[in-house]
């Protein structure tokens, strides 16, 4: 299977998807800047092929392991499946708060409200700019707290992860005057990326 | 008159579809730069009557393309085609001295009509 | 079989039928759609309120709030979403579970969806709510027992301080945490003094309270982010984040005196008349270092330096200091002033090693009261300091 499932995504595909994901990063740069009324700086999107045991050392390459994190999030479901997860170091939390002119000593809901919101906000809008590159409308579930204050190798636990490989897309999302640094992860299922496959193939079609 | 055109993207996609985009009546001659070192020694050479450009790229970004360019003399018309679409990355290029900023996904409708509010075609 | 309604007028059944609230609300806030389960909950009619603003009809609702997250939807031309969790409710509206909820309203899971008109732009909110009460009442049922779970398997049952499953757990998470960000972390380990003959004369009830007491004492000595639990019998550790030897060794010697300066007075005994015990504790303690291995470690330096305070007559704090090599690098003897009665022969050497640098008198110590001898004793790579009653 694991040979096979490599092959569903040729070089081109994974070049597609890049410049796809770029524009649906640079839609939800555009609504959080909207949203926090500051200039966001955007990364240059990363896309690997990961084994469910390999995860954890793949995402504390692609995020870093240094500080603790909380994890928003969400699933989006219809022609693909996967979830949409949004990751907050703890100093960035407190520079969201200030630009939402929250009081410093905002309570713990209060705090996962915001995070919830934002983490809504980002997911919603790079997978729907992705989507509607496709045509595609996409449902999306509540976003939900994945973990809270943990560091990112504690992130998953590996061995109960119900598939074995995935698509993960990571951006992530800076301010000039602040520290507050977001991750987005975007993550396929396995069956969702033959579907995606077609996509990125009938997309280019068109140029 | 063939026009000297020079795409900027350090996605080979992306440059795919600008070339794709461009109206099938203009006539270009095309160099490619997939970064801003290249875009910039590219751009020494004379290869650019037009500059459509990049804005997120390694090594060096839009920004710093426009910046040198601003420094040295600019003598192209630069457009900015980005993915980056926050209304303050179009001002920010503006005062750099690009002349239009157009959001990706690019198509040959959006392109043209800026290539035509510019007199270029 | 009748025939199958046209798809306009089984919507609009559905709609009505379902058991979500569902609103459409334009730019102006004004209601565009309101369906059955909203009527039937909120007691405003259908026709009563279509074109009517929402706020107007509704002056109960969270408007500063609610007008941001339906403009954020037009903007962000994107879904949201509110829960229960965070805001109980939109609407105050009655549940199904008057008798048996213990929640005063609805509980409500919102989502705001937007909507595009003709133009291609959105031009309307959605905004659906689903009952959520029942959901939350076994949540909070949940979360009560989860919570009762977790007190009882962390507590130590006579004492209410933290069980000895707990202590290793948060010393190994604090430890982790110390390491990563380069903080300082302490440990103190502190044992009764003669707790056996407590038990002898008093009874094993009078030593249970003697236990309850100490540890009571010593809690309310400590800090919010101070950690006491008791380690076994009538031995107890108390984990010291962000905090550092020295600091550590004040505020253990502070615990110190906590016990001993005032007697347990034991009012349940029938023997003896209102006994009044007099509990002192030996501590010893330790800091993390740069090269501590683990938390275990921690644990057995603490333990040593209890030790060298129970050889060295009781009732006194000693903390555990590693010297890496021959070269002592002036060892904070921490004596308070006036001059330090440093005793053991052994210092002397140490000392004489020193040399060219004095005995520094640790200036935050002389805070620390009663303290009448302070000595130094080096075996093989480690120094203990001690100070307490002689």
């Amino acid at each position: 299977m694991s040979e096979d499932f490599e092959d569903l995504m040729t070089n081109e595909h994974y070049e597609v998807l890049t410049e796809v994901v770029n524009i649906g990063m640079g839609q939800a740069g555009d609504s959080l800047a909207r949203f926090l009324g500051v200039f966001i700086r955007l990364s240059i999107p990363r896309i690997k092929l990961v084994k469910a045991d390999d995860l954890r050392k793949q995402l504390v390459e692609l995020v870093g392991n240094d500080v603790e994190v909380t994890g928003v999030r969400q699933a989006f479901f219809t022609h693909w499946y996967g979830e949409a997860i949004t990751l907050f170091d703890q100093g960035g939390s407190k520079d969201l708060a200030k630009l939402m002119h929250y009081p410093d000593d905002m309570d713990k809901e209060t705090e996962k409200e915001l995070f919830l919101d934002v983490g809504n906000l980002l997911s919603g809008a790079c997978v729907n700019g992705v989507s509607e590159q496709f045509g595609i409308e996409l449902n999306y579930s509540p976003p939900s707290i994945l973990s809270q204050n943990v560091f990112v190798e504690d992130l998953f636990a590996a061995d109960k992860m119900a598939w074995t490989h995935s698509l993960l897309m990571e951006v992530n999302f800076s301010m000039e005057e602040y520290k507050f640094k977001s991750h987005l992860l975007i993550m396929m299922t396995e069956e969702s990326i033959e579907t995606l496959a077609k996509d990125l193939e009938r997309f280019m079609e068109r140029y | 008159m063939t026009t000297k055109v020079l795409i900027v993207d350090d996605s080979s996609v992306s440059r795919k579809m600008i070339k794709k985009s461009l109206p099938p009546e203009w006539d270009v001659a095309i160099t490619e730069a997939a970064n801003g070192i290249e875009a910039l020694e590219q751009y020494k050479l004379g290869v650019a009557d037009v500059m459509f450009l990049d804005l997120t790229m390694p090594e060096l970004d839009g920004y710093g393309v426009l910046e040198q360019i601003q420094k040295d003399g600019l003598n192209s018309m630069i457009i900015v085609i980005s993915a980056d679409i926050q209304p303050e990355a179009a001002e920010r290029v503006k005062k750099l001295g690009a002349m239009a900023f157009i959001k990706k996904p690019i198509d040959t409708e959006k392109l043209s009509a800026v290539l035509k509010e510019h007199g270029i075609i | 079989m009748g025939e199958l309604p046209d798809k306009l007028s089984l919507l609009q059944v559905i709609i009505d039928r379902v058991s979500v609230g569902i609103v459409v609300v334009d730019r102006n806030h004004n209601v565009v759609l309101w369906n059955s389960f909203m009527e039937n909950y909120s007691e405003v009619n259908t026709e009563d309120i279509i074109d009517k603003n929402l706020f107007d009809s509704f002056p109960d609702l969270p408007k500063n709030w609610l007008e941001r997250k339906i403009q954020n939807v037009f903007v962000l031309k994107n879904f949201s979403f509110t829960s229960w969790e965070h805001r109980p409710y939109l609407f105050k509206f009655q549940h199904n579970r008057p008798i048996t909820g213990g929640a005063d309203y609805m509980r409500q899971n919102c989502t705001f969806l937007p909507i595009k008109g003709d133009s291609g732009d959105i031009e309307y909110v959605c905004i659906t709510l689903f009952d959520a009460t029942d959901i939350s009442i076994y949540e909070n049922m949940l979360k009560e027992a989860i919570k009762t779970l977790a007190r009882v398997s962390n507590q130590d049952s006579l004492t209410g301080v933290y069980n000895r499953r707990y202590l290793e757990l948060s010393l190994s998470r604090e430890f982790n945490r110390a390491k990563r960000y380069g903080h300082p972390l302490s440990v103190v380990i502190f044992d009764l003094d003669h707790f056996k003959s407590i038990n002898d004369t008093y009874g094993h009830m009078a030593g249970d309270e003697v236990l309850k007491e100490a540890s009571k004492r010593i809690n309310i000595a400590l800090r919010d982010s101070d950690i006491l639990g008791r380690y076994g019998g009538e031995e107890f550790v108390v984990i010291l984040p962000e905090t550092d030897l020295n600091s550590a060794h004040i505020i253990a010697d502070r615990l110190r005196e906590k016990l001993a300066d005032e007697p347990i007075v034991y009012s349940k005994d029938v023997l003896f008349e209102k006994p009044e015990i007099t509990v002192t504790a030996s501590l010893g303690l330790t800091a993390m270092r740069e090269d501590t291995l683990d938390y275990q470690t921690m644990l057995q330096e603490a333990d040593s330096a209890l030790y060298q305070s129970k050889e060295g007559g009781r009732n006194r704090t000693t903390k555990y200091e590693f010297v890496s090599d021959g070269s002592v690098s002036a060892p904070a003897v921490s004596a308070p002033a006036p001059a330090p009665a440093i005793t053991a022969p052994k210092t002397q050497t140490i000392e004489d090693q020193v040399e060219s640098e004095p005995v520094d008198v640790d200036s935050e110590l002389k805070d620390v009261a009663f303290q009448e001898t302070s000595e130094l004793i080096q075996d093989g790579n480690v120094i203990y300091i001690t100070i307490g009653h002689r």
